[in-house]
């Protein structure tokens, strides 16, 4: 199997981009990529273009092809990937794979969402599901794994907003975030109710924005000298299994699972993580489920601020989905943007010191109580 | 709310839920596939786990609270605002199954709450019309059946 290296990434600011196109915000963060690793557009010979919402918002189909000729790029294999949250960091996936088999030499995998649009309603599990048309949205899924959680465990209302105010600290240091402004305790639980006991500022935002890494063979890196390698690349579904356990995330805890055996790591070998910040409760059940802490015990490692820049170890020094705002196709690949940045040491006043090892982490999807995916990919420098 | 079983409305959605006569003894329906031993809900067209046939099974009408909560944002489907929805365990099966909760009891709401199913109007279906819905109220709610 080849090595699979990371020699670029790239990235639009996340926001509201009301005047640009989901092609024009994709094409920029694929030139990023590409000059980021000194590669000729020409040299690419596959590509992934990764987005949840270009066909149902806009009914765009193949929207990958435009991207990629947008930036020289034709002629190769393009596929376009929706797979929810984890549409971006799937196609990461098959890049890997690619690669690792032999199939491609440099990779570009590219993912956006243009969706703040009035169209955009909360995200759900596909309209024709009975879950959703019986009132599930993504937001009410996660209020329900709190619920259980503060009632299981102890979890607290202000261990679940201690997620939100570290990594909201956190991008206070970081200008790619869309809200960098610091909130507290008090803010976060006085926000406007969404599904209880999750408030507004527990749920991250949407955004308008795009992202995009150059995976490469190591024949085909252009210069090794700020080139990272990729150590593992899970991805697993959901067992569906019934009942589901809400309170201890049995998809989650596998699929991680698998990344540190791919790796041949463990929690303690990670210097930094990216994790599925959608809700602040998840942060919390990612804890858990990584192996930072044991089960049950995530809100309280919240509030100690070992996860916090400094701490034992920092999750999302980014600032997360929270605080980045979450375009599904861009999300994984963002993720995967700030662990390029701090293991390259670039990351300004936000920098892990001596960050060598990162894991990023997504989940996407609601199925019979359970996730449709879990992706964890770890690099290092 | 007690407006089961006295429109003339389609349901959400097909062959989730049977009413009785003037709207008592709403049950859930799922299926049962004989060879695994296992239930569904909802019924899907071949069992999952040997694609055999699957039989259609009454899943009754009670549970237990497992987990819930109240969606206070804009609503889907014409669904009332706030909601609630929950995870409810279901007598007998053991299947825990999402539901819609009674928009009348949500201050009454915590995890192990006995639950009786209802059926009635609420909201609207795919297309748009007028649709009947299953949801769960507290079991009391429901004794003078």
């Amino acid at each position: 199997m080849n090595e699979v290296y990371l020699a670029g990434v790239g990235m639009t600011a996340f926001g509201v981009h009301a005047e640009r196109t989901l092609v024009d915000l994709a094409g920029e963060a694929a030139g990023l990529a590409l000059a980021d690793a000194g590669l000729e557009p020409g040299r690419v010979d596959m590509g992934f273009f990764a987005s949840a919402t270009a066909a149902p918002l806009f009914k765009d189909v193949t929207v990958g092809q435009n991207v990629f000729w947008s930036v020289g790029i034709n002629q190769i294999p393009i596929f376009n990937l929706e797979n929810a949250c984890t549409s971006g960091s799937a196609a990461f996936y098959l890049a890997c794979n690619a690669i690792a088999a032999g199939q491609a030499r440099a990779v570009l995998v590219v993912g956006g969402e243009k969706m703040c649009v009035p169209e955009a309603g909360l995200l759900n599990s596909g309209a024709t599901e009975l879950d959703t048309q019986l009132g599930l949205v993504t937001p009410a899924s996660f209020a329900m794994r709190a619920v259980r959680h503060m009632a299981e465990f102890g979890t607290t209302a202000e261990q679940m907003a201690a997620v939100a105010v570290k990594n909201r600290e956190h991008a206070s240091f970081n200008p790619m975030a869309q809200f960098r402004k610091p909130t507290n305790v008090a803010e976060v639980l006085g926000s406007p109710m969404i599904a209880d006991p999750l408030t507004r500022l527990q749920c991250c935002p949407i955004a308008d924005g795009a992202a995009a890494v150059l995976l490469c063979a190591k024949e085909a890196v252009p210069s090794l000298d700020r080139c990272l390698r990729v150590r593992a690349w899970a991805y697993g579904t959901g067992d569906y299994a019934n009942p589901q356990d809400m309170a201890r995330w049995g998809t989650d805890y596998r699929v991680c699972a698998s990344a540190y055996a791919l790796a041949g790591m463990q929690p303690a070998d990670l210097d930094l993580i990216e994790c599925h910040d959608a809700f602040t409760i998840g942060e919390i059940l990612h804890y858990e489920a990584l192996g930072l802490c044991a089960p049950g015990e995530g809100g309280k490692l919240a509030a100690s601020g070992d996860t916090a820049l400094g701490g034992r170890i920092p999750v999302n020094v980014s600032g997360g989905l929270l605080s980045r705002g979450h375009p599904p196709g861009a999300t994984g690949l963002a993720q995967v943007w700030e662990l390029a940045t701090q293991l390259r040491n670039e990351a300004g006043e936000r920098q892990v010191a001596g960050a060598g090892t990162g894991l990023a982490h997504c989940m996407g999807g609601d199925k019979d109580g359970d996730a449709k995916s879990c992706t964890a990919i770890i690099i290092t420098n | 709310m007690h407006s089961e079983g006295t429109a003339q409305l389609p349901p959400v959605a097909p062959g989730i839920f049977t009413t009785g006569q003037e709207g008592e003894g709403s049950s859930l329906l799922g299926g049962a596939c004989p060879a695994c031993d296992r239930d569904f809900f909802p019924r899907p067209s071949r069992c999952p786990l040997c694609l055999g046939a699957i039989d259609e099974k009454n899943l009754g009408s009670t549970g237990k609270l497992y987990t819930f909560t109240v969606v206070r944002v804009k609503p889907s489907w014409g669904l009332p605002c706030p909601y609630g929805v929950g995870y409810v365990d279901l007598d007998g099966s053991g299947l825990r199954v999402l539901g819609l909760l009674d928009p009348e009891s949500l201050d009454r709401l915590e995890i192990g709450l006995p639950l009786r199913l209802a059926v009635g109007e609420m909201g609207v279906d795919l297309r748009g019309n007028p649709c009947l819905r299953p949801f769960f109220q507290p079991a009391e709610e429901g004794a003078h059946e």
